[in-house]
C-alpha cells in the first residue's frame, strides 16, 4: 500500500504498468538468454582484459621512450648568465671553506690602498 | 547479527516478479526496452548463479529491484565509458533513452507520463516509480534506491510536485 492519496497519479503509472507487463519478455526466454550470457561472458572478459593488456603496455612502451628522450642530467648543468659576474664576491673562498691554523687562505690585493 | 538466509526457490521468485522486474528495469534504463532486457538478463545471472545472495534482511522483491538497479546502473557507467572509448570488443552500447518503437506503441497518457518522467532528476524518478508503479512504500523505495527515508521522502515530495506541474502543463 502506497503512503500518499494522489489517485490520478496512481491509475497514471498503473496504465504504464498495464502496458510494460503487455510487452515483458517472456521468463524463459529471459532465463535462457541470461544463460547464454554467462557462456559467453568468460570470453568477453578475457577480450577485454587483453585490450587492457595492450592499452597498458602501450602506455608503458611510450613513458619508456619519453623517459629516454629527455636529458636526465639537467641538475648536474650549471646555467652561466651574463649577469653572473656580479655575484662574484671578493675571497668568496672564505664562505666556502674552514679556516685552519697555519694556512693562508686569504690572497691579499696589494693594489687595494 | 544477520538473520539466517531463506530457503527460496530463486525460479519460481522471479516467475511471480517478472513483469513489475522488467517495469522496474526499464525505468531503471531511461525507457531503453534493449538495455532493459539486458540489464534484467544479467540481473537474474546474479540472482540464478549465486553472486547476488538473498539474506532475508529485506523482502525478496526489494533486494531483487536493488540488484536490477545496482545492475541497470553498472551498465550505464560501462556504456558511458564506451562512449569515449570506442572498444568494440565489449560490445553494443546502449544509449540509456527510450526507443521509438516501445514509445510509439504507448497510449497517449502513457507516452506523456513517460515524457514528464524523463525530464526529471533519476533519483526523483526512481522513487516516484517505486511508489505509484510499484506500489511500495517510501521505506521500501528509500532501500531499493540506498537512500535514507528522509532522502527518499524529498526526493517523493519533489518528484511528485515537479510531475504534477509538468501534466498540469501539458497540451491536452
Amino acid at each position: 500500500m502506497t503512503e500518499h492519496n494522489d489517485r490520478d497519479l496512481g491509475e497514471r503509472f498503473h496504465a504504464l504498468r498495464r502496458e510494460d507487463a503487455a510487452a515483458a519478455p517472456a521468463l524463459h526466454a529471459t532465463f535462457a538468454a541470461a544463460r547464454a550470457r554467462a557462456a559467453t561472458t568468460p570470453r568477453r572478459r578475457t577480450l577485454a582484459l587483453g585490450a587492457a593488456a595492450i592499452v597498458l603496455a602501450g602506455v608503458a612502451l611510450a613513458l619508456l621512450l619519453a623517459r629516454r628522450a629527455v636529458p636526465t642530467g639537467l641538475a648536474t648543468v650549471r646555467l652561466r648568465t651574463p649577469t653572473d659576474f656580479l655575484l662574484a664576491l671578493p675571497n668568496e673562498d672564505l664562505l666556502r671553506t674552514v679556516p685552519e691554523l697555519g694556512r693562508v687562505t686569504i690572497t691579499l690585493d696589494r693594489r687595494t690602498p | 547479527m544477520s538473520p539466517e538466509a531463506p530457503e527460496l526457490d530463486l525460479e519460481q521468485e522471479l516467475d511471480q516478479l517478472h513483469s513489475a522486474a522488467f517495469g522496474w528495469a526499464l525505468a531503471c534504463c531511461g525507457g531503453d526496452r534493449a538495455a532493459a532486457e539486458d540489464a534484467l538478463q544479467a540481473s537474474y545471472l546474479k540472482v540464478l548463479d549465486g553472486r547476488a545472495r538473498f539474506d532475508g534482511r529485506a523482502t525478496f522483491r526489494t533486494w531483487l529491484f536493488s540488484v536490477v538497479r545496482y545492475t541497470a546502473a553498472g551498465q550505464r557507467r560501462r556504456a558511458a565509458l564506451r562512449r569515449w572509448l570506442p572498444l568494440a570488443v565489449l560490445g553494443a552500447t546502449p544509449d540509456g533513452r527510450p526507443d521509438a518503437a516501445t514509445e510509439l506503441a504507448r497510449a497517449d497518457g502513457t507516452r506523456r507520463l513517460t515524457a514528464a518522467l524523463a525530464t526529471l532528476p533519476r533519483r526523483q524518478r526512481e522513487v516516484l516509480h517505486l511508489v505509484f508503479y510499484q506500489d511500495l512504500t517510501i521505506a521500501e523505495a528509500a532501500e531499493v534506491a540506498g537512500v535514507s527515508l528522509g532522502t527518499a521522502r524529498t526526493h517523493y515530495e519533489r518528484g511528485k510536485a515537479a510531475l504534477r506541474k509538468l501534466l498540469k502543463d501539458e497540451p491536452a
